[in-house]
């Protein structure tokens, strides 16, 4: 229980990052999920359920400081964290290009699931809800595939504060994120 | 010998010899050009290199406190800046018959699905879920959750934001709707309804949230295409969303909420 504490520290900080500093930006939906990128690092060091409940509690992050009160984030990030560790083993996630398009996948597919359930969940379909499809949610995904690579580094290089694992798995010569 | 010699011409004729003057100037003269020459230019070395040590240092100093100076400067900048959007917010304040306290942004959403801003009041405040989250220019949102010091406003540019409003010239009905991105659309807006370009659009306070009269936005389109029972217009806030920074909840409940005439009004009914 212990070690998951770090790796929850560093995601209220990035969550904080992520509500202060970056919606300085003029464009708000180039604005990369940086929650999500982590979530996505954490499904390289952690075992399923430590990590998955590292996820969960990131996502009923996101939805505590959010206007979702349906909890979609809590019940997304799990997933992701699952199919990153799924998709880890069986494709090569080395170099900027395959990271970029991993986290861009990942976070489209984040946006479709989201935004599907939004709209089974409300009593009413929102009509004006698919547009924001091309404007908000693919630039997003781009700009988050598009960092990942740079934090994947970032973390990787404090992933000995986040877990005593990395550092087990690194010596091993198993952690490849 | 020699002179004794040019000691004795010049006493006798008072005048020196010209041809051994001019010979010697002549031959002096760009020495001592030259030498003046080098002084000035070791002066000058010494002016524009050598003491440039201390005119570094000056320069140094100087634009340290060009800088201090400029960062001053912004900070008196940003202190009129808030300076006046504090008076327009008290003015506000006093001018409104609601009991409102006042909140300071503290952060935005952190996902781009959902619109929604942190306000620094929470319950020990007396802030509860539902109430109306209003600034001088208009409403800006209702208080979805809150903690014991923080709260997180709904804005009314999110998918999940309905605000029952009026067209103010009109006084058509019809339900305000988030479009996210700074934009709302008017629903259920009856089709016989005539709603033009700029026409305001305030709260008609049969929501229960927002007392009546307060300005939602500007209709931006109007499109009467197609058929249906309804026609579609579009809505730009009249507070800019991007940009809050300090906010009112309103406290009261609606209830409460009348303005002052009409609880004086009533007053004077039941006295008589």
């Amino acid at each position: 229980m212990r070690r998951l504490i770090p790796p929850l520290l560093a995601g209220i900080f990035l969550l904080v990052f992520q509500a202060t500093f970056l919606s300085f930006f003029p464009i708000q939906r180039i604005r990369p999920d940086l929650l999500l990128i982590f979530t996505l690092y954490l499904a390289f060091l952690f075992p399923p359920i430590s990590g998955g409940i590292l996820a969960f509690f990131l996502g009923y992050l996101m939805d505590l400081f959010s206007g979702n009160a349906l909890g979609l984030y809590t019940f997304s990030r799990p997933l992701v964290f699952f199919a990153a560790q799924l998709l880890r083993e069986r494709f090569y996630l080395e170099g900027f290009a395959f990271r970029f398009l991993f986290a861009f996948l990942i976070s489209l597919s984040e946006g479709i699931l989201i935004s599907v359930l939004i709209n089974a969940l409300q009593p009413i379909p929102l009509g004006s809800f698919y547009p924001s499809f091309f404007t908000c949610l693919i630039p997003q995904a781009f700009f988050t595939g598009l960092v990942t690579p740079l934090l994947f580094f970032v973390f990787r290089k404090g992933s000995p504060f986040l877990s005593r694992q990395s550092e087990q798995r690194i010596e091993e010569g198993e952690y490849r994120p | 010998m020699f002179a004794l010699v040019l000691m004795s011409l010049r006493a006798k004729q008072r005048k020196g010899v010209e041809f051994f003057d001019v010979l010697l100037m002549e031959v002096c003269s760009p020495l001592e050009k030259a030498s003046t020459l080098v002084i000035k230019t070791v002066q000058r070395t010494f002016q524009e290199h050598v003491f440039l040590v201390n005119v570094e240092k000056e320069n140094r100093t100087l634009k340290r406190k060009v800088a201090e100076l400029q960062e001053e400067n912004r900070r008196m900048v940003e202190m009129k800046l808030a300076n006046e959007r504090l008076k327009r917010l008290l003015q506000f304040r006093e001018e409104t018959p609601l009991s409102m306290i006042g909140a300071e942004v503290i952060g935005q959403d952190p996902s781009s699905w959902f619109k929604s801003v942190t306000v620094d009041k929470g319950e020990k405040d007396g802030v509860k879920k539902g109430m109306a989250v209003i600034c001088s220019a208009g409403i800006i949102g209702q208080i979805l959750k809150t903690a014991p010091d923080y709260a997180t406003v709904l804005l009314i540019t999110d998918y999940n934001s309905a605000v029952d409003s009026v067209v103010q010239r009109t006084r058509a009905k019809a339900i305000v709707e988030g479009k996210g991105e700074n934009r709302c659309q008017l629903k259920y807006l009856l089709r016989t309804e005539e709603v033009e370009v700029g026409d305001a659009v305030v709260t008609s306070g049969l929501g229960g949230n927002f007392p009546k009269g307060l300005m939602v936005g500007e209709v931006k389109k109007v499109d009467k295409k197609g058929h249906g029972v309804f026609q579609y217009a579009e809505l730009v806030p009249s507070v800019d969303m991007t940009k809050l920074e300090e906010v009112f909840v309103i406290m009261e409940p609606l209830r409460s909420s009348l303005p002052q005439e009409e609880k004086v009004k009533k007053g004077k009914k039941g006295k008589k």
